[in-house]
């Protein structure tokens, strides 16, 4: 074996070595939680990893919670998808029309560059700054422990990415299509929903996917504006601790529940996660 | 040609027709957040205690700020908390994307499965946290006593314990920055390389002198996206040390929300807020200051 090839086979062997310990990272707290939801409490805090040989796997963690708590987890998962859902759908709207105007038209009283930092700037600004008086002014409409409280606070907190990522979507459609429809008499509305919106459809659903999985994963607001009737998942995790300590056992089987959906979406929109969350300074 | 199209279709229709597509967002925008923080703003003038809001006090409540040692507790955690994931994040992110940069499938597939922790609940990442770090017989301290080491007092030593959260923390934002970093270098022509490699072979100075002056501005885009991330951090330390042990990781983000949720103290919980606002603020006009022109 020549120098150079040699050179080669260690470079790579030494990248697979750094992905493995990388992916070990990543992947081991789920791996964690999957192997101690299948464990008995006695096994709970042992290092054993491998079922059958280190331990007796068990269903009985996710057979009492589907018996003890099936109706309060199927609550939680249910308001967690109505508010996400619905958080998606305002954002998506509000955000894509801002996009399409954005990426389309000159504002000369505002200018197009205020009004996108303008959009963008809810990504910077803390929740809990806002969370207080949102409580105190949801608190005089009634509307404290219902879900349509936290559809909106989801949707003004997601809506930066989905204004980014349709902006630099309708920013690279050509705009020839759209001109021609004009000259044949069609209003800018009609464009936008005729031509524009069916030829960004493929962002459309990353950017609702990527503020669909933000909102699921969103905690504070839940916390601070829910108690009863509108719990999402997120905080029925939270309420876990018991007065025998934390049952991991247990814990980790709500806990998958709540990570595995925008995990799973978040393997789908690859290629608009940079755009998305590096407020489009970055293509990706 | 074509600019001319482009002008006309930018001055020439739709003069009113195009504030329909941005006022429906920019009002809803408006209303629930600069509404509020003027609403906030009010508050912050009251001494509120037990959830009333009792009389009006002026500025009083910044007063009480800088003598209120637990405020200058929460932003020295804050400092070294964000000062401390935003550097290992951004470090171990650049290895990684520096590393593996190369169109190899297996690069690929990894980049997916590490978008993982990056869109997993904060909140079930410091609960998966708490497993993990559990001091008697979690697997870490296990791993550790196997070692023969005396088992870390992950979560009731204040220092250790703002290990834990940071630990958990960089692990969520780690995979960002890879991935931010890994599409910055591909953007980097190949050609540059290639032509560096004839003036120098030492990886380090083409990684000094060529890599980073070109990867710069997403560089610091990543610090300061990090910097605000782990500033607004909650979850996790809800989760995994509750601000404790004592009020050893207690942020600033986490002090606003004891004093107003838990102690109902909205006033100070308000004046609080306007703190974090001024901060984030200065931030965010640093990294909008600098990329104005993309959103153009």
């Amino acid at each position: 074996m020549t120098g150079k090839k040699c050179e080669f086979y260690i470079g790579r062997f030494f990248i697979w070595v750094l992905i493995v310990i990388a992916s070990v990272w990543a992947l081991f707290p789920f791996l964690w939680a999957i192997i101690t939801s299948f464990k008995k409490p006695i096994d709970a805090f042992r290092l054993a990893f491998v079922p059958f040989l280190q331990f007796t796997p068990t269903l009985d963690n996710w057979r009492m919670e589907y018996i003890n708590r099936g109706p309060e987890i199927l609550r939680g998962v249910t308001n967690s998808l109505i508010i996400s859902i619905g958080a998606t759908l305002i954002a998506l709207s509000l955000g894509t029309l801002a996009g399409y105007g954005l990426s389309r038209f000159r504002y000369h009283r505002w200018s197009n560059r205020n009004m996108t930092i303008w959009f963008l700037s809810q990504r910077f600004l803390p929740p809990v700054a806002v969370a207080i008086p949102f409580f105190l002014i949801f608190k005089n409409l009634h509307l404290l422990d219902t879900q349509l409280a936290l559809i909106f606070l989801n949707a003004t907190f997601t809506m930066p990415f989905a204004v980014v990522i349709m902006r630099s979507i309708f920013k690279e459609l050509p705009e020839e299509l759209e001109e021609a429809a004009l000259v044949d008499g069609a209003s800018r509305l009609q464009v936008f929903y005729r031509i524009a919106l069916p030829l960004a459809a493929p962002g459309l659903v990353a950017a609702g996917i990527i503020c669909f999985s933000f909102a699921w994963n969103e905690f504070l607001f839940a916390l601070i504006m829910t108690y009863k009737n509108a719990v999402p998942i997120t905080v029925i995790i939270a309420g876990t601790e018991h007065t025998q300590g934390v049952q991991f056992w247990y814990v980790s089987t709500r806990l998958l529940l709540a990570i595995l959906p925008p995990a799973i979406l978040s393997l789908t929109v690859q290629r608009y996660i940079v755009r998305g969350l590096t407020f489009g300074a970055l293509k990706g | 040609m074509l600019e001319k199209n482009k002008r006309r279709v930018h001055y020439g229709l739709g003069q009113r027709e195009k504030y329909i597509f941005v006022l429906p967002g920019m009002i809803w925008i408006l209303f629930f957040t600069v509404f509020p923080l003027i609403y906030s703003l009010g508050i912050s003038f009251y001494a509120g205690r037990f959830g009333k809001l009792d009389r009006f006090i002026g500025l009083q409540n910044y007063v009480k700020l800088f003598q209120d040692y637990r405020f200058w507790s929460a932003l020295r955690v804050t400092v070294i908390f964000v000062g401390v994931s935003v550097t290992v994040i951004v470090v171990l992110g650049m290895i990684l994307a520096l590393i593996l940069n190369r169109k190899m499938k297996s690069v690929r597939i990894f980049r997916m499965l590490f978008t993982m922790p990056l869109f997993t609940a904060p909140i079930a990442l410091g609960y998966l946290g708490l497993m993990i770090f559990y001091e008697e017989h979690g697997p870490i301290n296990s791993i550790v006593q196997a070692l023969g080491f005396s088992k870390i007092p992950w979560l009731s030593n204040p220092v250790w314990a703002m290990v834990a959260v940071a630990i958990v923390n960089i692990w969520q934002w780690v995979p960002f920055a890879f991935i931010v970093l890994m599409a910055g270098l591909q953007s980097v022509p190949e050609e540059v390389y290639e032509s560096a490699r004839l003036d120098t072979s030492s990886a380090l100075d083409i990684f000094r002198y060529i890599t980073l002056p070109l990867i710069a501005p997403i560089l610091f885009t990543v610090i300061i996206l990090c910097t605000v991330e782990s500033f607004k951090m909650f979850d996790i330390a809800f989760s995994l040390t509750d601000g404790g042990p004592g009020i050893a990781t207690q942020t600033l983000t986490y002090y606003t929300y004891t004093t107003g949720m838990r102690n109902q103290n909205f006033g100070y919980a308000s004046a609080l807020s306007f703190i974090l606002l001024a901060i984030v603020l200065t931030i965010s006009t640093l990294f909008f200051r600098r990329y104005r022109d993309i959103y153009d």
